[in-house]
């Protein structure tokens, strides 16, 4: 009303064009905000000036520092660069780093959302020689559990891509490292959905959440690996290679009145009393060590074996690329039924 | 199982927050969605089990929102995480010191929240909080904690109280006070206390305990917090309870009101209903009976071993290494209990007499412990030197005036307690000083005299002593009291009572036409009394509600004229100066016996106590008024509970013109006026009041502030008008003010 005239001032004052003069800088916005400092100083951290060129082995450690970066692309390079000096390096020749120092850089990026960080990670794990890869499967193996039961489908597929790769190298290792067996066999059931009756299914919409396109190959290839993995831990094939060596070498290696001395000596495997779990957590009955295959086989009858006939059935009955692949399982489950509990 | 359509939204990388979320919504359908971000968990826990230290981002999601996400899920499936509690203890416990501050602050907070899920039980909670508390040197980590845990106890005692649960938690308390006497750990233990002393959770004798063994202790800091806890945390207890209960108060008609203005949406009547029922239960609180809060000083086992164990221990021993402020702060526990139970520390009273002279630093504080220190029971002849050494040390010619006021005034206040500390020739002396120049010592002597005519008239000279306490001396009822004397008990306020009652009966006794000094028939007085037996019965003496009455023409009583004593029964200072002689007389000469006719002869209804207690608090606040501003008034309203301070032993020394600034003097006349705001004109106070609730001018106010051009066609036309027109405007206009309005006032 009255005061109208002087409202309308006011509200003009806040859309008023600044004036701009010939030969003057220009005012500052209201908002400015003075970011300038003064320094006596400028100190460059980390500032390195060589005049020759770093040696190979250093450029090998720098990049293994370069996996923690932020960007996908600086860390996917560095992956190849690792691959390339690992694959070319002279044969019979020592890694430029051991494995142990390498790994746990390597591990976290198995969880990585970049997918192409993932494929080139499993090229470089590829490259590594197997019997280092066995001492370290226990450290592996939780980083691809947590991998098989990511929220994202990728992380999911490449995870038991890995996990393929790991019982291709080192099978046994896999199989009977602490958490190993039932740990690994629930996060297969996740992955598939065979939990339960209702979710194994056909009907059911079997990856609910998450980034869905997991219909056909991913299922296909998870289920090739639960092949593989199934005949690691309780195919027949180890059970009967192992035995007849053994006979031959320890009758020679220990002449006649020494019997069976190879039993009382110190395994030359990594771990050898690493059943007895001296200095790490109490662990429960999935975190256990499952060392023979008469263990593996008692505890998977007892807690998988109709899950995972049923969920097979399922994957038969849904026929195509699903049905074959299934059949791959199937015929691992059936060799192990035959062999029994073992000798 | 209905086959469920693909959203556009579970199309996109899934998150955490979605598929909480969906669980929310339908826990049982996401169940091997939930079970494979378990397994995730529980391999991301591995990994971090096996290197806490070094635990670094991992990937996209990590350890961290993946606990938050089951913890806010987890009331959903109580048999998949049978164990995820115990993991968050563990994890929090073995290895608080390493974990990253983000993930320790998640643990905490998601160990609350399955608390709130019932999921945990409140006492295994605060035992696993407790402990890091007091442990981890991360500063913010101890805040989230200390607050986490005041709110779990405060929570779990909100309905009930959770007896067994406090009682662990104040054992473990005690525990941590008791078992490493110089560790400053215990200072938890008195932050946490006296929280919850604060806010009235914690008010039994096992608090008091705590804080008893904490005062004992052998670190500085704690010492300090127990003692200061002793003198201050009953009044904080007060603060916060009259902050509750004037804080948000609502005013229902307003809200009503404007429920039926406004337009109705939904959210408004939410609101108004909210409001409402917060009312109520205001209301419904007010009704309560009140729950008996003794003060902590009170709670105290064996008060004397306390006394006795603080003074040997932190001011006695050459070994304590307190400085003088702390001192003084244990000095005045000290002195309190002496004062509050009636204590004996003899050595106490030596110990004063190194720090009573004028130079020592805080030397009123000094003055005012001793004070606090004495009672009636304390031996004149410990006391004797002491009053003489102040009156040798302060009191003098050449001294100061505020060094003179304040002996007089420590003096005095030592007197109140103990009259027997006075001898006959320091007193006269004393006295004397009543015509000195400076105000402040002129007052005290003056407050030292008229105390010594009420306890000791025949000490002081003749001529000193006044017309009434020489009468009382002659006919024989006004004799000094000896040693170890007690008076009988009496209700506090009952004359005040027993007044108004009178008043009252004379009232009706006008109003029904007979003389007021009659007497009326008891039976009709009886029955009125029983049938206000209920204080919520009764609407005509509760019509004030919390209300106290307070007198504004209140006659201002500062000279005391030679010849007129004054009477120092409890009579409220503000209805003395009304009283005629004959009643001052009676007043005085019955004092026992109106005691007896009152509380002997009728039983007291809740409604007579009620009116006890308003009578009470009026005459407290009648008081208080700047009027009535005597220092009697000031020693008879002085609970036994109230400290006594060094401003009070400083006494009127402030009143000295010279010493203080203008804008002290203005602070201390605006001292007793209640929030006076600058003056304004009563139109421009009732526009501010308008402004203030929101409701707009009035119609002239708004003619008034017209565009001035929206108002020049009618003032041109007005020139055109003929003398008829005119004429018949004004008429109407006329009219139309007769009548009040267009509308007319329809009362007439």
């Amino acid at each position: 009303m009255g005061s109208s005239s002087k409202r309308k001032k006011e509200k003009q004052k806040d859309f008023q064009k600044p004036k701009l003069k010939v030969g003057k800088t220009r005012a500052k916005p209201e908002n400015f905000t003075d970011t300038s400092f003064k320094s006596k100083s400028i100190v460059l951290n980390q500032q390195s000036l060589h005049l020759n060129a770093p040696s190979s082995n250093s450029v090998f450690t720098h990049n293994l520092s370069l996996l923690t970066s932020k960007s996908d692309s600086q860390r996917r390079d560095s992956l190849a660069y690792l691959t390339t000096s690992i694959a070319s390096r002279p044969v019979n020749s020592s890694l430029p780093q051991p494995v142990s120092v390498m790994l746990p850089s390597l591990l976290p990026l198995i969880l990585d959302g970049n997918t192409n960080v993932r494929t080139q990670l499993l090229k470089l794990l590829r490259t590594l020689p197997r019997h280092d890869i066995e001492d370290h499967v226990a450290q592996l193996l939780p980083y691809i559990r947590a991998g098989m039961t990511h929220l994202a489908a990728d992380i999911r597929v490449s995870a038991v891509e890995i996990l393929s790769w790991m019982v291709e190298a080192a099978g046994e290792q896999v199989v009977s490292c602490p958490g190993g067996w039932i740990k690994t066999l629930n996060c297969f059931l996740s992955v598939l959905g065979w939990h339960t009756e209702e979710s194994s299914k056909w009907s059911s919409n079997r990856a609910s959440f998450g980034k869905s396109g997991s219909q056909g190959r991913p299922m296909v290839k998870v289920l090739g690996v639960l092949a593989e993995f199934l005949d690691a831990g309780i195919g027949q094939h180890d059970a009967g290679d192992d035995e007849s060596p053994e006979d031959d070498g320890y009758s020679s290696l220990w002449p006649f009145p020494l019997s069976c001395t190879g039993q009382h000596m110190i395994s030359d495997s990594s771990a050898p009393y690493a059943y007895l779990n001296l200095f790490g957590q109490p662990r429960d009955e999935e975190g256990e060590m499952y060392e023979t295959r008469e263990d593996r086989f008692r505890v998977f009858s007892n807690r998988f074996m109709p899950v995972i006939e049923r969920g097979v059935k399922s994957a038969r009955e849904e026929g195509g690329e699903m049905g074959r692949a299934s059949s791959g399982v199937s015929k691992v489950l059936k060799e192990a039924i035959s062999y029994g509990p073992g000798a | 199982m209905v086959k469920r359509k693909l959203g556009a939204l579970e199309k996109v990388e899934a998150d955490l927050p979605n598929l909480q979320h969906k669980i929310r919504r339908d826990p049982k359908s996401y169940i091997e969605d939930f079970r494979a971000q378990h397994y995730q968990y529980e391999s991301h826990r591995e990994i971090f089990m096996a290197a806490p230290s070094a635990a670094t981002d991992t990937g996209i999601i990590s350890l961290r929102e993946l606990i938050d996400f089951i913890s806010h899920v987890a009331d959903a499936y109580p048999e998949i995480l049978k164990d995820f509690p115990q993991q968050l203890i563990d994890m929090l416990m073995q290895h608080h010191l390493v974990l990253e501050p983000e993930l320790r602050e998640k643990l905490v907070g998601s160990l609350v929240l399955l608390k709130k899920k019932d999921l945990l039980d409140s006492a295994t909670l605060l035992q696993t909080l407790f402990p890091i508390l007091i442990s981890t040197p991360s500063k913010t980590l101890r805040a989230l904690l200390f607050q986490k845990i005041l709110s779990e106890l405060r929570t779990a005692n909100t309905k009930t109280k959770n007896h067994k649960l406090n009682r662990t938690m104040q054992t473990v308390l005690f525990n941590l006070v008791s078992s490493d006497r110089t560790s400053s750990k215990a200072l938890w233990a008195i932050k946490l206390v006296r929280e919850l002393w604060k806010r009235q959770i914690w008010t039994d004798a096992k608090t008091v305990e705590i804080m008893k063994e904490a005062s004992l202790s052998e670190n500085e800091k704690v010492i300090i917090g127990g003692v200061r806890f002793f003198l201050g945390g009953d009044k904080e207890r007060e603060e916060a309870e009259d902050e509750s209960s004037d804080d948000d108060a609502v005013d229902v008609g307003r809200i009503k009101h404007q429920l039926g203005i406004n337009k109705k949406t939904k959210k408004k009547a939410r609101v108004a209903e909210k409001a409402l029922t917060t009312h109520k239960k205001k209301e419904k609180k007010k009704n309560q009976p009140h729950a008996l809060n003794f003060s902590a000083l009170h709670l105290l086992h064996d008060p004397q071993g306390f006394a006795d164990t603080l003074f040997t221990r932190h001011l006695q021993s050459s070994k304590a290494k307190l400085n003088l402020e702390n001192k003084l702060v244990v000095l005045q526990l000290v002195s309190r209990l002496v004062g509050l139970h009636k204590l004996h520390i003899m050595p106490l009273y030596s110990y004063f007499q190194k720090f009573l002279t004028p130079r020592q630093p805080s030397v009123t504080s000094f003055l005012a412990s001793l004070a606090q220190a004495t009672h009636d029971l304390v031996p004149p002849d410990v006391l004797e030197p002491l009053v003489q050494k102040i009156a040798n040390e302060f009191v003098s010619e050449a001294s100061a005036g505020e060094v003179a006021t304040a002996g007089m005034n420590a003096i005095r206040e030592i007197c109140v307690r103990q009259p027997l500390a006075m001898n006959e020739t320091l007193l006269q002396d004393l006295v004397m000083y009543k015509k000195s120049k400076d105000k402040g010592v002129m007052m005290a002597s003056k407050g030292l005299l008229s105390l010594y005519r009420d306890v000791g008239a025949s000490m002081l000279k003749k001529r000193d002593r006044g017309k009434e306490a020489s009468m009382g001396l002659r006919s024989g009822d006004k004799l000094a009291k000896r040693f170890g004397e007690q008076e009988s008990g009496g209700i506090e306020g009952l004359e005040l009572l027993e007044k108004w009652k009178e008043e009252e009966r004379r009232k009706k006794r006008r109003e029904m036409g007979l003389p007021s000094d009659g007497e009326d028939d008891e039976e009709d007085d009886e029955e009125t009394n029983w049938a206000a037996w209920n204080v919520e019965d009764d609407e005509d003496s509760d019509d004030s509600g919390d209300w106290v009455n307070v007198q504004s023409d209140v006659e201002i009583d500062l000279s005391d004229s030679e010849d007129e004593g004054k009477d120092k029964n409890k009579a409220p200072p503000n209805k003395k100066a009304k009283q005629d002689d004959d009643t001052k007389k009676d007043a005085a000469a019955d004092a026992e016996s109106a005691f007896s006719k009152l509380a002997t002869t009728k039983i007291l209804t809740p409604a007579d106590l009620a009116k006890l207690a308003e009578l009470r608090a009026e005459a407290a606040v009648g008081a208080a008024l700047p009027g009535s501003k005597s220092r009697h008034a000031q020693s008879t309203t002085r609970h036994s509970d109230d400290p006594l301070t060094a401003e009070e032993i400083e006494g009127l020394a402030r009143l000295s013109a010279a010493k203080q600034t203008r804008e002290e003097r203005i602070a201390h006349a605006r001292e007793g006026k209640l929030d006076r705001s600058e003056h304004k004109s009563k139109e421009a106070k009732r526009k501010e009041r308008k402004e203030e609730q929101g409701k707009s001018t009035t119609n002239k106010e708004k003619a008034r502030r017209k565009n001035f051009l929206m108002t020049i066609g009618k003032a041109r036309s007005k020139n055109k008008r003929s003398l008829v027109e005119t004429r018949a405007v004004l008429k109407a206009h006329h009219d139309r003010q007769k009548r009040g309005g267009k509308r007319g006032n329809l009362g007439n």
